[in-house]
C-alpha cells in the first residue's frame, strides 16, 4: 500500500514536464526577491551612491512588487493547473478515498515543489546576487569591486515569501477538492461556460460600453495632469473596466456574429482556433485582461524607467547649459580659471552681464493671477557669443526659458503674454512672445530667464535702476568639453567653492544618472519577471488546452486531416491568443505612457520603442514556444 | 455507382502485436471482399480480432503481412499526406464514443470533412440539409454536443461520416454505447442511408440484433473468419435467429431475444 507521500513524490515524476516552466518561473522570480532583499540590507553599496538616492526604499518598493507577482503567477498558473487534473482529482474520490485525503496529496506535492524551488532560489540568488551589482554599478556609473555577503535576513524574508505561497495555493486546492461535486470535475473540459447566443441588446450594449470605457480613458491620458490623483484612478478604472468586457462581451461577440455569419461552414482552421476560445470566453477573458493589464504595467514601467535614464544628460543639460557657473564672483572664477589652466584642461570662458528686477508675468487665462516675482534680463547678443542656440528677440520683446515650464502648469494659450514692470507709481508693459522649455543660465541663476536684446536690456536697467529688487549681475560661465576633463574640474569646483554653490551640472547629473540608473535596473528585472509571469501562464493556458484537445486531433486524423492543416488551426489560435492580449496592452500602454510623459521633459518615444521592440521579442518566445508544445502533441496524437 | 463492384478488398490480412518474444498473433489471415453497397456486419467473440480487423481495414492501423485494397488503392502504400486526402475523400467513420468536437455546433461537426474541399457553400448546405432530413437532426443543428443526447450525438457522428459521400463507412460498435431504443433507431437510419443512398458499411458489432440489419454477416474466431451469413429475402427477424445460433457455437457474447 503506497503512502500518500510516495503517490504525491510519483506523480510529480510524471508531471514534471509540465511543471518545469513554472519551477522556472518561481525560481526566478524568488532569487530576484532574495537579491533585491540582500540589496536592500547592504551598506557596501548604499554607502558609494550619492547620499540623496534612496537605495533601500527603491528596492523594498520592488520587493513588494515582486510579491505580488508572484501571488498572481502562481494563483493562476495553480488554478490552471487544478482545473487539468480535475479529472485525476474525481477519480480519487471515485476510488473511495476521502476529500480529506486528495487535499493532503496535492498539498504534500505543492509544498515539496515549492521547496525545491525555494532552495533553489535562495542558492542562485546568493550566487548571481555578485553579477547582479556588477550590473547595478555599471549603470549607475561608478567605479569599484563590492563583494556582497549572504543576507541571513534576506533568506529569512524569502522562506516567508515560500510560505505564503504555500498558504495561499493550499486555501487554492482546498477549494477546489472541497467545493466542486465530481460531476463538476468529471466534466470540467467538456462543458462550455456560454453557449447560449447572446442577448443581442445587452451583448451590443456591454460591447460598445467596454469600448466606450477604453475610449474614456485614452481621452483622459491627454490631461491627466489636471487634478492627478482623481483622474488617474478614473483612468486606471475605465481601462481595467473597458479591457475586461472587451474580452469578456466585445470579442465573444465578434465572434458569435462571425460564426453565424457562417452558419455552419466553419472550416477546419476556424474550428480549431475560434470554437474552442468561444468555448471557454469566461476562463479566457479572465486570464487574457489579466495578462493584458500586466503587459501595460510591465510595458510602461520599462519605458518610463527607460525614457528617465536615457534623457538624463539631456535633461540635466536644460536645467544647467554651463558647467560651471560664478554670479558676480569675479575673483572666483578667474582663481578657478587659473587653477583649470594649471591642470591643462581646456576650458571655455564667457562673461554675461544681466540685470535683475521685479516685476509681473500676466497670465492670460487667470486674469486675477498678480504675482510679483524676480525678472533676470538677459542680453542675447552677449550669449550668442557662448554658442548658445537661441533665437534673437525683436526689440521691446522678450523669450522666456524655463526648463521646468511643463512642469508647473498647462502651457496651452499661456503665451504670449505681458510682462508688467512698475517703477514711480508707473507701469511699463513688455510682451512676453513665448516660452522654450530649458534654461539659458544655470538653474541656481536667480529670478525667471528673459531673453532680450541688448538694447532693451539697457532700457529696463535705466528704468528701473534703484527700484526694489534691482540688482546688476555679472555671470562668468565655463564649459569643458571633454567629459573627463568634466569630472577633473567638477572635483576642483567641489573643493574651491562654499558649500551653497554645490549645485553644478556634474553633480546634478551624476545624482540624477544613479537616480535612474537604479529606476532602469529594478525596473527591467521586474519587467522580466512579469514578463516571464504572463509568458507562463499563456504557455500553461495553452499546453492544458492542447491535452484537452489531443482527442479531437485523433477524430480529425480520421477525418483525413493531416498535421499541417491542423497546425494552420493552431497557429491562428495562438496568433489571436497571443497578439490579442499584446496589441491591445501596446495600445494602452502607448496612452498610458502619453499620461505619465508630463514627468519627462524630453520625447519618450524612441526609448518607449525600444522598450516594445524588446518585450515583443521575448513575448513571441513564448508564443513559438506553445507552438512547438502544439505540434508534439498533434504528431503524438495522429501518429 | 455499380452494384456488384468491388469497394474493398482484403488479402491474406495478418497483424501480429508486440515483439518475437511475446508476439500476439490477432488477425491470421483474412480475405474479405465487400462490394458497393453491401452493409457487413463483423462478429465474434471478445478477443477474435474484430476491432483490430476494423482498424486495419480503415487505415487506422497497419497490416504485418497481406494487402488491403479500397477502390483498388492500396492502402498500405499510400504516404502520409496521400493517406490524408485518401481518408478525407473515400472514407467515413463512427465510433462507439461518437468523438465529436465539443467546441461545435451540430452542424459545424457535421459539415467539417467538407470544409477543406473546394465545394460551394450552397452545394455544401444542400448536402447537410439532405443528410440532416434522413438523420432526422436538422431540429438540432445549432446545439452543442453536451446539450443533446447519445442517440443524437451518434446520429450526428453518423451525418459527419456520410456528408463527403464516402465509397465506404466505417462503424466501430456503434451503439455500443446507446440504449436499445437509441440503438434501433439509429441502425434504422443505417439501413435507410445504405438502401436510399447506396452507401457502402462495414460495422463491428457483438450484437446480434445490430447485425440483424446487415446484408451480410462475417463471424471471427481467433483472428480467422469463421463463417458468413447472406440475410437474402429473409425477414430480419429470422436473420437474427440465425445469427444466434451461429453466435451459440461460437460461443462468447450472448443476447437475450429482441
Amino acid at each position: 500500500m503506497l503512502t500518500v507521500f510516495e503517490l504525491a513524490l510519483r506523480s510529480m515524476r510524471q508531471n514534471v514536464k509540465h511543471y518545469y516552466l513554472y519551477f522556472f518561473a518561481l525560481i526566478f522570480s524568488m532569487s530576484l526577491y532574495f537579491v533585491f532583499t540582500s540589496l536592500q540590507h547592504d551598506q557596501d553599496v548604499q554607502n558609494m551612491t550619492h547620499p540623496s538616492v534612496d537605495f533601500s526604499a527603491g528596492f523594498q518598493i520592488a520587493g513588494v512588487m515582486l510579491i505580488v507577482i508572484v501571488g498572481i503567477f502562481t494563483v493562476s498558473a495553480n488554478g490552471i493547473f487544478l482545473r487539468r487534473r480535475s479529472r485525476e482529482i474525481g477519480l480519487y474520490q471515485l476510488i473511495g478515498l476521502s476529500k480529506g485525503w486528495v487535499a493532503r496529496y496535492l498539498m504534500i506535492e505543492n509544498i515539496l515543489l515549492g521547496l525545491g524551488a525555494l532552495l533553489a532560489a535562495i542558492i542562485c540568488g546568493a550566487l548571481i546576487s555578485r553579477l547582479f551589482v556588477l550590473v547595478l554599478l555599471n549603470l549607475l556609473d561608478l567605479e569599484g569591486i563590492v563583494g556582497i555577503s549572504f543576507s541571513v535576513l534576506a533568506a529569512f524574508k524569502t522562506v516567508m515569501v515560500y510560505l505564503l505561497i504555500i498558504v495561499i495555493t493550499s486555501i487554492q486546492m482546498m477549494l477546489k477538492v472541497y467545493r466542486s461535486t465530481l460531476l463538476d470535475l468529471f466534466q470540467a473540459d467538456k462543458r462550455p461556460d456560454l453557449t447560449k447566443p447572446p442577448k443581442a441588446v445587452a451583448s451590443a450594449i456591454f460591447a460598445l460600453l467596454g469600448l466606450a470605457l477604453i475610449g474614456y480613458g485614452y481621452e483622459l491620458s491627454g490631461h491627466i495632469n489636471k487634478q492627478l490623483f482623481v483622474n488617474a484612478l478614473l483612468m486606471l478604472g475605465s481601462i481595467v473596466a473597458g479591457t475586461y468586457l472587451l474580452f469578456r462581451v466585445t470579442i465573444r461577440w465578434c465572434f458569435y456574429l462571425f460564426r453565424k455569419r457562417k452558419d455552419g461552414h466553419l472550416g477546419l482552421t476556424n474550428s480549431l482556433s475560434m470554437a474552442p476560445l468561444m468555448h471557454h470566453t469566461k476562463a479566457n477573458a479572465n486570464s487574457l485582461t489579466l495578462i493584458t493589464l500586466l503587459s501595460v504595467l510591465t510595458i510602461t514601467m520599462i519605458s518610463m524607467a527607460y525614457s528617465f535614464y536615457y534623457s538624463v544628460e539631456q535633461e540635466t543639460r536644460h536645467d544647467f547649459p554651463d558647467d560651471f557657473m560664478f554670479e558676480n564672483e569675479q575673483q572666483e572664477a578667474l582663481s578657478f580659471q587659473n587653477e583649470l589652466e594649471k591642470e591643462g584642461i581646456d576650458v571655455k570662458h564667457h562673461v554675461v552681464e544681466a540685470v535683475l528686477t521685479k516685476g509681473v508675468i500676466l497670465d492670460p487665462n487667470d486674469e486675477s493671477h498678480k504675482f510679483e516675482e524676480g525678472l533676470l534680463w538677459l542680453p542675447a547678443e552677449q550669449l550668442k557669443q557662448t554658442d548658445a542656440d537661441l533665437d534673437m528677440p525683436p526689440d521691446g520683446e522678450a523669450i522666456l526659458y524655463n526648463a521646468g515650464a511643463s512642469l508647473s502648469g498647462d502651457l496651452d494659450e499661456r503665451y504670449p503674454t505681458e510682462i508688467e514692470l512698475e517703477q514711480n507709481g508707473q507701469t511699463v508693459m513688455y510682451t512676453l512672445r513665448t516660452v522654450m522649455e530649458r534654461n539659458i543660465m544655470n538653474l541656481n541663476a536667480p529670478g525667471s530667464q528673459l531673453l532680450v536684446s541688448e538694447a532693451t536690456m539697457d532700457k529696463i536697467a535705466v528704468q528701473m535702476a534703484g527700484t526694489p529688487g534691482y540688482k546688476k549681475i555679472r555671470f562668468d560661465t565655463f564649459q569643458v568639453p571633454d567629459k573627463e576633463e568634466l569630472a577633473t574640474a567638477s572635483s576642483l569646483y567641489a573643493k574651491s567653492v562654499s558649500d551653497e554653490r554645490l549645485y553644478y551640472f556634474y553633480a546634478q547629473y551624476k545624482e540624477v544618472l544613479q537616480t535612474t540608473g537604479l529606476l532602469i535596473f529594478i525596473a527591467a528585472f521586474l519587467g522580466l519577471v512579469f514578463l516571464i509571469s504572463t509568458g507562463s501562464i499563456l504557455y500553461f493556458k495553452q499546453m492544458t488546452e492542447a491535452e484537452q484537445e489531443k482527442q479531437s486531433f485523433k477524430t480529425l486524423r480520421q477525418l483525413g486531416f493531416d498535421v499541417n492543416m491542423i497546425m494552420k488551426g493552431i497557429i491562428r489560435k495562438q496568433a489571436i491568443v497571443f497578439l490579442l492580449p499584446l496589441t491591445i496592452g501596446m495600445l494602452h500602454s502607448i496612452f498610458a505612457i502619453k499620461a505619465a510623459s508630463f514627468m519627462i521633459r524630453s520625447d519618450t518615444t524612441f526609448p518607449a520603442s525600444i522598450a516594445m521592440v524588446i518585450y515583443t521579442v521575448i513575448y513571441f518566445v513564448f508564443a513559438l514556444f506553445t507552438i512547438g508544445y502544439y505540434r508534439n502533441i498533434v504528431k503524438n496524437a495522429i501518429s | 455507382m455499380n452494384v456488384g463492384e468491388t469497394v474493398l478488398q482484403a488479402r491474406n490480412v495478418h497483424k501480429t502485436f508486440g515483439t518475437k518474444g511475446s508476439a500476439q498473433h490477432v488477425l491470421k489471415g483474412i480475405d474479405l471482399r465487400v462490394t458497393r453497397n453491401e452493409f457487413v456486419g463483423v462478429m465474434g467473440p471478445s478477443g477474435s480480432g474484430k476491432t483490430t480487423l476494423l482498424n486495419v481495414l480503415a487505415t487506422i492501423d497497419h497490416t504485418t503481412d497481406g494487402t488491403v485494397l479500397i477502390d483498388e488503392a492500396d492502402i498500405s502504400k499510400l504516404g502520409n499526406t496521400a493517406l490524408s486526402a485518401f481518408r478525407r475523400n473515400k472514407l467515413g467513420f463512427i465510433f462507439q464514443d461518437y468523438n465529436l468536437l465539443d467546441t461545435l455546433t451540430v452542424k459545424e461537426n457535421i459539415l467539417l470533412p467538407i470544409s477543406l474541399s473546394k465545394i460551394s457553400k450552397r452545394k455544401a448546405e444542400s448536402e447537410f440539409t439532405a443528410i440532416a432530413d434522413v438523420l432526422d437532426i436538422k431540429a438540432l443543428s445549432n446545439k452543442y454536443p453536451h446539450e443533446i443526447s447519445g442517440g443524437q450525438k451518434q446520429r450526428t457522428a453518423a451525418g459527419r461520416a456520410l456528408i463527403h459521400q464516402p465509397s465506404i463507412v466505417f462503424a466501430d460498435e456503434p451503439t455500443g454505447a446507446l440504449d436499445s431504443k437509441s440503438a434501433s433507431s439509429l441502425l434504422d437510419v443505417m439501413e435507410k442511408v445504405n438502401q436510399q443512398r447506396g452507401v457502402t458499411v462495414v460495422m463491428v458489432t457483438h450484437d446480434p440484433v445490430a447485425s440483424s440489419y446487415c446484408s451480410r454477416v462475417v463471424f471471427l474466431r481467433d483472428g480467422k473468419i469463421y463463417s458468413e451469413l447472406y440475410r437474402g429475402d429473409k425477414t430480419r427477424h429470422a436473420f437474427f435467429n440465425e445469427i444466434m445460433d451461429v453466435q451459440a457455437v461460437l460461443g462468447g457474447d450472448h443476447v437475450d431475444g429482441f
